[in-house]
């Protein structure tokens, strides 16, 4: 096996770092380089392939890791190296954040041999993972989109889909975040009878309020700040064809009311405009909050709901699709392959494994994401865990037989655990104190004693 | 709560302005819509923010506020001690600091009337090198600001000035601020000659830090111009220069300019790794969140080019990310203006949101005239982009891109916007 090229960096306090693993470097089986700043390291970077960079952090470690995450992605030769970090006496948030990362290990000084080599050991043992062969995958294409998988949840979805294409009926589409809902509006459009007209899409959640009105129903020139021109609404131009309404809950209550004025009497006007225009066009609208409870809060009208929901589609989360997710790797490395010429016939079982671990929040569009980075990043025919994100790949370490192999503190549990609420709520605290049924001020407490 | 939503809450005073960088600074991305469809199109209006948050965030403004303010009021205080002593130089000088105080926190205006100020005082005095200073003071703000032909003439009368007191450095100074006016409004010709003047200056005093700065000038406008050979040799020196001084700021802007040509080359590795440099120096020589911004979106254009959309946009939201937490929310018009035109590449139309979320922006912000003019160009190239009923917006943007541009007296610009209006119609 061929010795790892080892880049280890210095920076503030790093001499007696960089002394150690010059002394350690025949033990440790490396071709070691040193590089005593930031800017001689990102030279050699360039200049060279490496396998693990050894950084030894200053005082603002946490972006240190950031920074050193972000310059090894880009490194120019894929994959990219694995980073190694060293820290004087880091917090408990330093370490769940070097884990989030996809740091392979963040060693405190004094430095020890025998964690440096078991920070090493485990790059090498990435050379035994063993290729899983992809299954060839039967494509449900809608133009550019493809609707893949044969978990029961997605046939009952399919059955569905089928019945209501033929018919002009207002369709409700609810499902987590990236589950597909405009694939399945898009195939809806193409099955059924406004086919021949145009497939009209407008996301509510992206178009700032304040212009929604005028997106969706066209304004005159000079009828607001901004009315450069006239504008010819989404109504307008979907005429004849499907109007897809996507994230319908982000709309105000006020515009809420003039949609169901265009649903019901079949009629808009533009804004600032007198003319009465017809309104031709199937309507198909998405969420992914739950209307009812929206409409318990206020913040949804109850009649718009019924109108809008005579037909309800509800798509399954990833994480609820079974054997589907291996069906999907499938379709987007052969998706990406093809777009970047390269054949993708096998991913690893560590990688699948990690996949298949995974939350998916994101669901499928998050999937999509990974995937479509790994190709990038896969020089053979197989994907293995270095092509994954350094979020995923940070996860190994819950990953059976190669943990630490030591039980956690009660402490170090509820860390994680306030980290990983934190990570889903956005930095929000008031959320994550929600969530964890504790008072903000505890939570605050707590993220102050973690470091977190 | 909404950024936007919270915004609309928020009169427009100057008072509280800070209040609004804040109200900016906190806001979060909800990692629920991350994901959602309306996740590409996320700004920062679309963030959540916390009011909570915003009360935790007020201490450590505030006294950010006070501190500023402090000083302005000691600086006034040491002026008027100054006054009283006879010493009418050190008043100047208190002034200037002032107004340099302000221009640091990018309150151009404001340091602007206290170079004004400062000017009135060292006009009336003997010795002119105050004056020379603050007349180079007031360029630099103008120049920053796009009051191209108030900086010209501050500089102008600053050379003058330098060069019947033999100031050298002054003169220099002074050649290079007409250089910066004269490359601003694209006048090559011009922006050559006053750089050429200041290096011949430069060469005789052997000013490294001065003559790497020139070097580096040199270098942008070959590129310009279209002299690759010879950006890069002027790039080279200016590292030269640089480095031996350990100028990590000064490097890092070099390596972007190398990186810069380099890509205009072809040499898209090359590029990465002067961009990555950058960086690195950046990194070494502490915080310059605005430079950082600056490398990172010279960096996602190159990936942009490699057809690495995804790369590309990771690296603009790092940008925005980077903006957003470190309170510089005006350098958000400019990476959304990229995200927009990003996604009219795509042929995604309602990449709109990116232009109407930066124009919203410069109002709120008040940003220079000429990122409005910038942002309002690639608006109407995005729309023009989409043909149909977008053309007349697209008209409508360009139009007023145009006379932004015009107000400006860059003729440069107004010529290309005049073409594609053109084009356009046609």
């Amino acid at each position: 096996m061929r010795a790892l090229r080892v880049l280890a960096v210095g920076g503030e306090g790093g001499a007696g770092a960089l002394q150690s693993l010059r002394q350690w470097a025949a033990e440790l089986r490396v071709e070691l380089e040193c590089a005593a700043d930031l800017p001689r390291a990102t030279r050699l970077l360039a200049g060279g392939r490496w396998d693990v960079v050894i950084a030894v952090l200053g005082e603002r470690a946490d972006e240190e890791l950031t920074w050193w995450m972000d310059t090894l992605r880009a490194a120019p030769a894929p994959p990219p190296p694995r980073l190694v970090a060293i820290a004087d006496r880091p917090s408990m948030g330093l370490v769940l954040r070097a884990e989030k990362l996809g740091v392979l290990d963040l060693l405190t000084i004094p430095l020890r041999r025998s964690d440096v080599a078991h920070a090493l050991d485990s790059v090498r043992s990435a050379v035994t993972e063993l290729p899983v062969p992809l299954p060839s995958v039967e494509l449900n294409a809608v133009g550019q989109y493809a609707l893949v998988g044969q978990s029961p949840a997605m046939l009952d979805v399919y059955k569905l889909m089928a019945r209501v294409a033929n018919s002009a009926a207002t369709v409700l589409i609810q499902g987590e975040s990236g589950t597909g809902k405009e694939v399945v509006a898009r195939a809806i459009h193409l099955h059924g009878p406004a086919a021949a007209g145009p497939f009209v899409a407008v996301n509510c959640a992206a178009i700032p309020e304040n212009l929604l009105e005028s997106e969706l129903f066209g304004h005159e020139k000079g009828a607001f700040t901004g009315a450069v021109a006239r504008k010819i609404g989404r109504f307008e131009q979907a005429g004849g064809g499907t109007l897809f309404l996507d994230e319908v809950a982000d709309m105000s209550l006020a515009l809420q009311a003039k949609i169901l004025r265009a649903v019901q009497e079949r009629e808009i006007e533009r804004v600032g405009g007198t003319e009465t225009l017809p309104v031709t066009v199937r309507l198909i609208a998405a969420t992914n909050r739950n209307l009812r409870d929206a409409i318990a809060d206020g913040k949804f009208r109850e009649d718009l709901y019924y109108r809008l929901a005579v037909v309800v589609i509800d798509l399954p989360r990833l994480a609820d699709r079974g054997d589907d997710l291996l069906l999907l790797i499938s379709h987007f490395a052969q998706q990406f392959g093809e777009r970047s010429g390269k054949r993708i016939t096998a991913i690893s079982d560590r990688a699948l494994e990690l996949l298949r671990s995974r939350q998916w929040v994101g669901n499928v569009r998050e999937l999509r994401n990974v995937m479509e980075r790994a190709v990038i990043l896969a020089n053979d025919a197989a994907l293995r865990t270095e092509h994954l994100p350094e979020e995923i790949r940070g996860e190994e370490a819950s990953l059976p037989e190669r943990g630490q192999g030591t039980l956690a503190t009660l402490a170090e549990l509820e860390a994680r655990h306030i980290a990983r609420v934190l990570a889903h709520t956005g930095g929000q605290i008031g959320a994550a104190a929600e969530i964890l049924g504790i008072h903000r001020n505890t939570l605050t407490r707590k993220m102050k004693e973690y470091g977190l | 709560m909404k950024v936007e939503q919270a915004l609309r809450l928020l009169p427009d005073l100057e008072a509280l302005m800070p209040l609004r960088g804040l109200l900016l600074a906190s806001a979060r991305p909800d990692q629920r819509l991350q994901w959602g469809s309306g996740g590409p199109y996320l700004t920062v209006g679309k963030h959540a923010v916390e009011p909570g948050e915003l009360t935790r965030g007020m201490a450590p403004v505030l006294s950010l506020i006070t501190e500023h303010i402090g000083a302005l009021y000691r600086a006034y205080v040491e002026a008027l001690e100054a006054q009283e002593r006879g010493e009418p130089a050190d008043a100047v000088a208190a002034l200037l600091g002032a107004g340099r105080l302000e221009a640091r926190v990018g309150r151009l205006e404001q340091a602007s009337a206290w170079y004004e100020v400062a000017l009135a005082l060292a006009e009336g005095l003997q010795d002119r090198r105050p004056e020379i200073e603050t007349l180079l003071a007031l360029g630099g703000v103008c120049l920053a600001h796009g009051w191209y032909a108030e900086g010209a003439r501050h500089y102008q009368r600053a050379l003058v000035l330098a060069e019947a007191e033999f100031d050298q450095g002054g003169a220099i100074d002074a050649c290079v601020g007409l250089g910066c006016v004269a490359f601003e409004r694209a006048e090559w010709a011009g922006a050559q000659a006053w750089y050429g003047r200041a290096l011949r200056l430069v060469e005789t005093g052997g000013d490294r830090l001065r003559l790497g700065r020139i070097e580096h000038q040199l270098g942008l406008l070959a590129r310009r111009q279209g002299d690759l050979a010879a950006a890069g040799e002027h790039l080279r020196r200016a590292r030269e220069c640089f480095e031996a001084l350990a100028a990590g700021r000064e490097m890092a802007l070099v390596l972007d300019a190398q990186g810069e040509l380099d890509a205009a080359l072809g040499r898209a590795e090359s590029a990465a790794a002067a961009y990555r440099e950058a960086l690195a120096w950046l990194r070494r020589e502490g915080r310059d969140v605005e430079l950082d911004v600056t490398i990172r979106l010279h960096l996602a254009e190159l990936l942009l080019e490699a057809g690495r959309a995804l790369e590309a946009e990771e690296e603009m939201r790092r940008a925005e990310q980077l903006a957003i937490s470190s309170n510089l929310a005006h350098r958000l018009v400019q990476i959304y203006a990229r995200l927009g035109t990003l996604r009219g590449g795509q042929g995604d139309e309602t990449g709109f949101v990116f232009f109407e979320q930066a124009i919203e922006l410069c109002r709120a912000l008040g940003c220079p005239p000429a990122e409005e003019a910038r942002v309002y160009h690639a608006y109407g190239l995005f729309r023009s982009r989409f043909g149909g009923a977008g053309r007349d917006e697209a008209r409508a943007y360009l139009e007023r891109a145009r006379e932004i541009f015009q107000s400006l007296g860059v003729e440069a610009e107004v010529e290309r916007v005049r073409a594609e209006l053109q084009e356009l119609t046609a």
